[in-house]
């Protein structure tokens, strides 16, 4: 198995592989965070926007993303537009599904604190409600981060080339089952990195700041 | 009551160089509700929360609001927070009508509301950041507010590190930062022990005689009303509303335990009995909503007990 990884090391075929599938997740999730975390807030503030997306949010969200990618793939051809797309697609929903519920969740005795003290509008949103809403953000973020793991997977497995996916399936092609154990095992390292870089890091910020659990 | 001087030779000594101002109360009406009327649309129609009200309050006077779960109590204050638009009438604080809520208008909750993200400190500085005050007066009216309560030790503290009492001593020094008129506090204490209260009932009244500021405080607690108010609104449920005024003339500070206070609690605890059997007794009447009126006097006898 190390050798199969150091052979594709050798050649930097692992080296691209990692950075493709790390970028493409990145661009992927950074997009759907930007885009769920409003949404959630619109979703839990705007009562047009609630009775108007809420359904067919709920309804997209029963669709598993990776069933996206024939349709991302009719629209932007064979690019990194379309893998995105699965991505976005995937780890948006949990994310603007959990923000709206912390934000839902926000005491309205913080909301109406602030607002006495002169807060309004985005400066009342984005120095209370969304602190306040952080630790069930941050859990949307979690799961998020996972969709997007998964649908980048099969989507890289599938169709798209380049990335670990991809690399996985070679190994299959070739037959090479340490490689495919290998590729797996890089996978699960980059899951756990962004796991203990980031989330668990600020999942200890949230149990010293807010004395809650996420 | 052994704290008493202190804190206030503390204030003096700061308060030549950074002022924390310390008469607010003048002369004349600081909040005043003409036919003030509250109604809420549901599925059942109009409900009336709020039945025509008015009411003065004088600057620098500490108004207990008195009255059974479920009265309007907190509806009142937050109308006077201007949270809440009045259906009829009209709400003026120092003679300009409520429109929306201000700093002017300070607000102390039940649970603290504290910002759980922000250390005491950055909590009691947010209004000010607000108001773009810059660092250095702001560190200076925290530290000064953080003495006033006795938290300066705990200046870094996150609130659920501290106490339910300390909690809210933070937040009525939050509350206290952008120098308000008015100080409107929904039952703050009512989640605390009795020793607690007791002493947080010593430190609101000694805020109240150092800052003059006007108090609006909601209770359901007889005992509470009579040892901080200067007079009590009691309130009546179902349509909420104001059903008789009692001033309570004893000297200040008030010593907790009082006998002249337990008296004046037991006689508003019978005027409260007194209403209810009146109410009861009109409404009787009308045999549908008998089953009801036994609840609400269940309710207010409890009110009454639990003093
Ligand atoms: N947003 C709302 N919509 C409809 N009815 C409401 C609303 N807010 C409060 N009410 C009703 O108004 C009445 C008064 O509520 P309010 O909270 O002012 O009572 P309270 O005297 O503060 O009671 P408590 O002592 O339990 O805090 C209650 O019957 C409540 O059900
Ligand atoms: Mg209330």
């Amino acid at each position: 198995m190390i050798l199969s990884l150091r052979e594709s090391a050798k050649d930097g075929v692992l080296v691209r592989a990692v950075v493709t599938t790390s970028l493409r997740l990145f661009v992927g999730y950074g997009v759907a965070l930007a885009l769920g975390i409003p949404l959630g807030v619109a979703l839990a503030k705007q009562r047009l926007v609630k009775q108007t997306a809420g359904p067919l949010i709920i309804g997209l969200s029963s669709i598993p993303s990776i069933c996206w990618l024939p349709l991302s793939l009719l629209w932007f051809g064979l690019s990194e537009t379309a893998i995105a797309v699965v991505v976005v697609l995937g780890s948006l929903l949990p994310i603007a599904v959990a923000t709206e519920n912390a934000v839902r969740l926000v005491p309205p005795q913080i909301e109406r604190a602030a607002l006495t003290m002169g807060a309004r509008r985005l400066r009342l949103l984005l120095s209370v409600t969304l602190p306040a809403a952080f630790p069930g953000i941050l859990g949307g973020a979690k799961l998020g981060w996972t969709f997007a793991l998964r649908s980048l997977m099969a989507g890289e497995l599938l169709f798209v080339s380049g990335g670990l996916g991809q690399l996985l399936e070679t190994g299959r092609d070739l037959g090479d089952t340490a490689l495919v154990v290998g590729v797996m095992v890089v996978i699960l390292v980059l899951g756990r990195l962004a796991e203990s870089l980031v989330f668990e890091r600020l999942d200890r910020v949230v149990v010293r700041v807010w004395g809650v659990a996420t | 009551m052994s704290s008493f001087a202190k804190p206030i030779s503390g204030v003096h000594r700061t308060s030549v160089d950074r002022p924390l101002r310390l008469v607010t109360g003048r002369a004349g009406t600081s909040v005043s509700l003409d036919n003030v009327e509250l109604s809420f649309a549901d599925r059942r129609g109009e409900q009336r929360i709020l039945e025509s009200t008015s009411l003065d309050i004088r600057a620098g006077e500490f108004v207990c609001l008195l009255g059974p779960s479920g009265c309007g109590k907190s509806t009142m204050l937050n109308l006077i927070a201007g949270l809440l638009a009045p259906t009829k009438g009209k709400l003026l604080a120092n003679g300009r009508p409520i429109v929306a809520p201000s700093p002017k208008r300070a607000m102390v909750f039940q649970d603290a509301a504290l910002f759980p993200w922000l250390t005491l400190r950055s909590n009691i500085e947010y209004p000010l950041r607000l108001q773009s005050i810059d660092q250095g007066e702001r560190e200076a009216r925290s530290e000064e507010l953080l003495r006033l309560v006795h938290l300066f030790r705990f200046a870094d503290h996150y609130p659920h590190e501290l106490s339910g009492g300390m909690r809210q001593r933070g937040a009525i020094a939050r509350a206290l930062a952008t120098d308000p008129e008015i100080l409107l506090m929904d039952e703050p204490f009512a989640a605390l022990d009795a020793q607690t209260r007791e002493i947080l009932h010593a430190e609101v009244e000694r805020i109240h005689t150092l800052f003059r500021k006007t108090f609006v405080f909601v209770t359901h607690n007889v005992r509470e009303a009579v040892r901080l108010a200067d007079r009590i609104v009691l309130m009546g449920t179902r349509p909420g509303r104001v059903l008789r005024e009692v001033e309570i003339a004893l000297p200040r500070p008030r010593p907790a335990n009082d006998l002249r206070m337990s008296e004046i609690a037991n006689d508003i605890a019978n005027i409260i009995a007194s209403e209810v059997e009146k109410v009861a007794r009109e409404e009787a009447d009308d045999a549908w909503l008998a089953p009801a009126n036994s609840v609400r006097v269940g309710s207010h006898r409890h009110l009454g007990g639990s003093i």
